[in-house]
């Protein structure tokens, strides 16, 4: 099976990652809640993970790194931080059912900042048009999961603070493969899975949070024990529970390879596949790519629909011939919509520092073959 | 031979505490807070010898990680709170 499905999950994983989850089984108990030596170490691996993710994105304090369960934790916390019902939140046009549906549970006036596809200066525009006073917050996807549309985050960001409007990002699709810098930003949220570009294991992910967070899961916390709240402090606040440890070992392996590589290679590698699957399908009758103008406007991902049939078909028959993507609407309706692909959906295909050319151009032969009724 | 106790609000600001300590190389180990220093529950505390109360306070003061409190502990377990 090649594997083209890295912005659901990226499937191959560093050998590390493994070694690390196995050791982190024999070697680590529950940090914070008590001394002995395994408690200690759990701790020890624990707050390296927390160190590495504040170097990785420029965090300055690593107090600010909480642990989640992946990104959708993270929103959700993030979002039910900040707004209350019937606030206004401007979002971009791409946002992922991970933000839709938490505001919308919320009763939140959610205002699109609508833009076409890949036009970044519009997506600003839009962006500049809608927040105003009367905004709680706005929320950035970083990288759209379905087009890899790249938004101008930094320039909304700085259009946030301008206007003093707390900033959520989405970085999803970004982190372990764009520059995320948390200073530079200066948002108070951002949110991350751990199994997709930092390359750990499903059921882990990152919020990087600002003194605005207030805590979404309540229990014990190895902190302040006596007290019936939570702690109001960061991470505990945020970490009600035990800890995922052998992922949180595995996500720390990830990250120790994605700062290895070094993101900048691994989004050149990336870009260059994708660059190489555009233009393959561009050539094939009957196939629309959707596809950035120009190299910086687009991560990982690319969709595309074929005429010869629908997406979850076109999904399946590349199962059956060995590929592995995704079809359909990937969870973001919002960004379907916005593009005008809601009926059908796409077909997905998203790349890793793992994949290869040679796997592209087979994935290429096998869209002709179908496209063409073989 | 007396040691101290720094308490600190969670384990994560202990380790920042400690990281500190050992980025000046000063002798420190991060241990449960003992029950009779620990008002609000359960927590951790950074443990440092007597000798080197005073360059671990200088070093915390300068990179704004002050403990919540500072408690001298001696071999025959007697314990008070020391002002800093």
């Amino acid at each position: 099976m090649i594997y083209l499905d890295a912005a659901a999950t990226t499937f191959q994983k560093p050998a590390s990652v493994e070694r690390a989850m196995t050791a982190a089984l024999h070697t680590c108990a529950s940090p914070g809640r008590g001394g002995h030596k395994y408690a200690m170490h759990a701790a020890e691996v624990l707050y390296g993970c927390r160190e590495r993710a504040a170097r990785l994105f420029n965090v300055r304090d690593v107090e600010r790194v909480a642990v989640t369960f992946n990104a959708t934790h993270g929103l959700n916390i993030a979002i039910r931080s900040l707004v209350r019902p019937g606030d206004r939140v401007v979002t971009s046009a791409f946002e992922h059912n991970s933000v839709v549906r938490p505001l919308h549970a919320l009763g939140a006036e959610i205002c699109v900042a609508d833009c076409p596809v890949f036009d970044r200066e519009a997506a600003l525009s839009a962006f500049e048009r809608l927040i105003d006073s009367e905004t709680r917050c706005a929320v950035v996807n970083h990288v759209s999961n379905v087009f890899g549309f790249v938004l101008p985050l930094y320039e909304v960001a700085a259009l946030c603070r301008e206007r003093g409007v707390p900033l959520i990002v989405d970085a999803s699709q970004s982190a372990g493969v764009l520059p995320v810098d948390a200073g530079a930003l200066g948002a108070d949220f951002i949110a991350m899975p751990g199994h997709k570009g930092l390359y750990g294991p499903q059921g882990t992910g990152l919020l990087i949070a600002s003194d605005r967070a207030r805590p979404l899961l309540y229990g014990g916390s190895g902190s302040n024990s006596k007290d019936p709240d939570m702690p109001p402090f960061l991470p505990d606040m945020l970490e009600a529970g035990t800890h995922n440890m052998p992922g949180v070992a595995g996500l720390d392996a990830g990250m120790a390879f994605v700062e290895k590589r070094g993101t900048e290679a691994i989004l050149a590698h990336e870009r260059s596949l994708v660059s190489l699957l555009r233009e393959g399908l561009a050539d094939i009758r009957g196939v629309r790519v959707f596809a950035a103008p120009d190299e910086a406007g687009q991560a990982g991902v690319l969709s595309f629909e074929l005429d010869a049939m629908g997406s979850e078909e076109a999904g399946e028959r590349l199962s059956q011939m060995g590929f592995a993507v995704r079809a359909g609407l990937h969870c973001s309706p919002l960004a379907h919509r916005t593009v005008g692909t809601l009926r059908r959906g796409t077909v997905r295909a998203s790349v890793s520092a793992f994949n290869t050319r040679e796997e592209i151009a087979a994935f290429v032969r096998a869209v002709e073959q179908i496209s063409r009724g073989r | 031979m007396d040691s101290y106790y720094l308490t600190c609000r969670s384990l994560t600001y202990a380790q920042r505490v400690s990281r500190a300590l050992t980025a000046a190389r000063l002798r420190n180990i991060v241990v449960r807070t003992p029950q009779e220093l620990s008002r609000e529950g359960c927590g951790y505390a950074v443990r440092v010898p007597d000798t080197a109360l005073s360059d671990a306070l200088n070093t915390l003061a300068a990179r704004s990680l002050p403990p919540r409190k500072v408690y001298r502990v001696t071999n025959t377990g007697f314990t008070e709170e020391v002002p800093f």
